[in-house]
């Protein structure tokens, strides 16, 4: 019998992943988080993360059991997963400029440097970065993908998760996920 | 256009190694080799800043 596959939430930080993960979760599916990074002002409904999986390259024995819920694991972390491991992989894209703005804030609230690049180099390089990841993502024949635009998502929710229950399957809880498409997170209009 | 001078020896390895390649002189060789030199450097120098930024974030340890 053929294993679950990880149902992986990615993309770039900030680019809605998190919104992403609740909107499973209310859609009725299980997800692997660890609650370690708690909710705070960037994230005021949680981060959703699950902290092994940012040592994806050291340490892989956890994705058992990721099998059949839901991870969310950054872009640059994906080509760490071993390809004996099925994945169907929802990958948030998201108008740039946002992105950037919003880590911005994120990283000063941090306590962390925010010139060391340019707004228009790691622009680039974060364009770089996506367009590697999604060639890569092409080629790997145990992935599936789902890409989904944030921006979009808060237009159109509907027609969105009508695309995700296509991808994953019937069995989403459909009226629960759209309650979670809160528009008052889309606080980075630029 | 500016020029740069070579070592005897290494230019004629560069020689050598340009007409085995098949390229149709030795300038084009080495333009070639360093557009490709300066190319990765770039690419490496930008996943270097897309990791800082990620750890940054704390989405990378």
């Amino acid at each position: 019998m053929a294993e679950d596959p990880i149902i992986i939430v990615s993309g770039l930080p900030r680019s809605g992943t998190s919104m992403m993960m609740k909107m499973l979760e209310a859609g009725g599916l299980d997800i692997l988080t660890d609650n370690i990074r708690t909710a705070d002002e960037d994230n005021p409904k949680g981060y959703y993360e699950f902290e092994k999986a940012k040592e994806l390259d050291k340490d892989r024995s956890w994705l058992d059991q990721a099998k059949g819920k839901v991870v969310k694991i950054i872009s640059a972390l994906l080509s760490k997963i071993p390809q004996e491991n099925s994945c169907k992989i929802i990958f948030m894209r998201r108008k740039m400029s946002e992105i950037l703005a919003s880590q911005k804030e994120m990283l000063i609230r941090r306590g962390e440097p925010t010139d060391t690049v340019s707004d228009e180099k790691i622009s680039q390089n974060f364009f770089a970065h996506l367009r590697k990841v999604e060639v890569w993502l092409e080629q790997q024949p145990n992935f599936d993908i789902l890409y989904i635009n944030y921006n979009d998502v808060l237009k159109n929710p509907l027609a969105n998760i009508e695309r995700i229950r296509g991808f994953l399957g019937n069995g989403l809880d459909t009226k629960s996920m759209s309650g979670v498409v809160d528009k008052a997170l889309y606080r980075q209009r630029k | 256009m500016k020029k740069i001078k070579l070592e005897n020896e290494l230019f004629d390895r560069v020689e050598k190694f340009a007409e085995i390649a098949g390229y149709s002189s030795v300038e084009e060789f080495v333009t070639h080799m360093l557009e490709k030199e300066l190319s990765s450097i770039d690419e490496s120098e930008s996943e270097e800043e897309v990791k800082r930024r990620l750890q940054g974030l704390g989405y990378l340890s």
